[in-house]
């Protein structure tokens, strides 16, 4: 296999490869020390992270679906100091972290920036707009346009680091969310959260989660993460990061050919903890063996019936 | 906390038997396999992986490792039912297919103390966690495995126990073997019996494993028992397994368990 320079940048940040791990599905990182070095994929993206320690939802918080998950595991996390103070220090110099937040007002949201902009190792921010809007009667802050516009412009006014919005993909037309963060100086997107869904017992006729709605994640929405990060890559210039169901390199391809600058793996890291390392090490080898010097020549390159 | 680091692996099915109705025994060779203390589990890929990778069922399945068998690619051993999907695919994983393996996974038992009496109270697939502690705690003091069970014939593993030389007591809910009536009933007889202090272990269903840990308090026992629940990595991070304890704050099963001290479970939050 001849050297595939892999390199790609994601508006601004420079990964070493395109593959990242998605919010929510690889902890603060050292829970995947025993299973391979961080150091060789583009960079993780940690669980997202509040103000102050959250407990989450009472159980259960998951089930599988076809070719899939449910998952509200609820605000869980343990908050951006104790982030600062106790797990970036665990990973290793040469991890590249995208921090993750989440909150339910908008300056709240701008603080967790404000704290997380300069911390070592912390490349940029990735906001996650999926978190419901209390003032909006809890709508989440990415299914409409002018809240998501305000809470962009509040994180771009709090931080230096390059931005990421990852938008919800609740919406009825992703290109419209997109053109917004755009327009409020993000720099990048990710794409996509998880979808709203819902499962029954019919044993007991009571939802399967305890929370009744989640978030459905996995192979089975895989076709619509990627045709929103097809749109999306159409109605905007920022890079997007293609998010949704990639489990093996061949459905991360599938991302950078629809759009995506680079990818996050998310659910296969649960079922694979190696999947990440993969997936980066499976996109060389596809770019090498399609004659692609670079990655990033992947990005776009799909063919358009005439 | 878990000192074996956890491998991920692709297992060889040596063999994968039913052992009447749904009851099955699975075999899997693991190179590098580090060993397993009792109360460890494993992560399980439901069912084998064919030459195309399968992504339906999705998730691995936790599973107590029965016990390990030493040697030159050391072996462990799975009893578990093949009751949903995911056991359904696994029961149909043959000798020489590959099973995706993550573990060993979670916090173990603590041994009993020296000369106390170890009761095991094992109920459906919760035996196949206690195996390996009943064979350890032979060298710390008396050890007795109480085991239930619906019928005669969905009882696992009492042959392997009579053969470690333990005491062995059965109870069926229809009289089939041993007593009539719930294990938990062996329990009350067993902490009765004049004797060493006891400490107790349960794995089963949660009724059974509540119902043990109050039984053990009023006697003044200490009990531990082996959680389940749906989990999708056993590694802590997707954060599914969460149970609430005692004081209102949430744990891990992975991570934290499964084994837990009973009083400290808040009993009436697990599903």
């Amino acid at each position: 296999m001849s050297a595939v320079d892999t390199r790609v940048n994601l508006g601004g940040i420079a990964l070493r490869n395109p593959v990242l791990t998605a919010s929510g599905t690889f902890g603060y990182g050292g829970e995947f020390a025993p299973f391979f070095d961080l150091e060789q994929i583009g960079g993780i993206v940690a669980k997202s992270l509040t103000l102050e320690p959250r407990q989450g939802n009472l159980p259960p918080r998951i089930a599988e679906t076809p070719a899939g998950m449910l998952n509200a595991i609820g605000l869980e996390n343990v908050g951006v100091d104790a982030f600062i103070a106790e797990k970036l220090p665990a990973l290793s110099a040469g991890v590249a972290v995208v921090a993750s937040v989440f909150e339910t007002e908008i300056d709240r949201y701008a603080e967790v920036c404000k704290r997380l902009t300069g911390a070592p190792k912390v490349v940029g921010l990735e906001i996650n707009a999926s978190c419901p809007h209390v003032k909006s009667g809890g709508i989440e802050f990415g299914q409409r346009a002018e809240v998501l516009a305000q809470l962009v412009r509040a994180t771009r006014q709090a931080t230096s680091l390059p931005l990421l919005v990852k938008l919800s993909p609740n919406v009825t037309d992703i290109r419209e969310m997109a053109k917004v963060c755009e327009g409020e100086g993000a720099d990048a997107l990710s794409l996509v959260n998880t979808l709203q869904a819902l499962d029954v017992d019919v044993a007991t006729r009571r939802p399967v989660l305890r929370n009744v709605l989640g978030g459905l994640s996995g192979p089975a929405i895989r076709p619509v993460a990627l045709r929103m990060v097809f749109q999306a890559s159409r109605a905007v210039k920022l890079p997007i990061c293609g998010i949704g169901g990639i489990m093996t390199a061949e459905d991360a391809v599938k991302f950078l050919i629809c759009g995506a600058s680079a990818v996050q793996v998310g659910t296969a890291n649960y079922l694979n903890p190696m999947a990440a390392l993969e997936v980066a090490r499976g996109i060389a080898a596809y770019a090498s063996a399609q004659g692609f010097a670079r990655v990033a020549d992947l990005v776009g390159s799909i063919e358009l019936p005439r | 906390m878990n000192p074996t680091l956890p491998l991920r692996a692709d297992a060889r099915v040596a063999e994968n038997r039913c052992e009447g109705g749904a009851n099955h025994r699975l075999r899997l060779a693991i190179d590098g396999w580090p060993g397993a203390r009792p109360g460890h589990f494993v992560m399980l890929s439901p069912g084998a992986r064919g030459a195309a990778p399968r992504f339906d069922p999705l998730l691995p399945r936790p599973m107590a490792v029965y016990r390990t068998l030493p040697g030159a690619v050391p072996e462990i051993e799975v009893l578990y039912k093949a009751t949903g999907r995911g056991t359904q695919l696994l029961a149909e994983a043959r000798a020489g297919e590959c099973v995706r393996v993550v573990g060993p996974l979670g916090v173990p038992f603590a041994l009993p103390e020296r000369g106390q009496r170890a009761l095991l109270v094992g109920g459906g697939t919760g035996i196949a966690s206690l195996y390996e502690l009943a064979s350890q705690a032979r060298a710390r003091g008396p050890v007795a495995v109480l085991l239930g069970a619906r019928s005669a014939g969905d009882l696992m593993g009492a042959d392997d126990f009579a053969a470690l030389g333990v005491e062995l007591r059965v109870a069926t809910e229809d009289g089939s073997r041993g007593r009539r009536g719930l294990v938990t009933e062996l329990l009350e007889a067993a902490l009765a019996e004049p004797g060493p202090t006891a400490v107790v272990y349960a794995c089963g269903p949660t009724p059974m494993m509540r119902r043990a840990g109050e039984i053990a308090a009023a006697h003044g026992a200490r009990c531990e028992v082996s959680l389940e629940n749906r989990m999708a990595c056993g590694f802590g991070v997707c954060l599914g397994c969460a149970v609430p304890r005692a004081d209102g704050t949430i744990a891990l099963v992975c991570r934290d368990g499964p084994v837990f001290d009973a009083a400290a479970v808040g009993w009436a939050n697990v599903p």
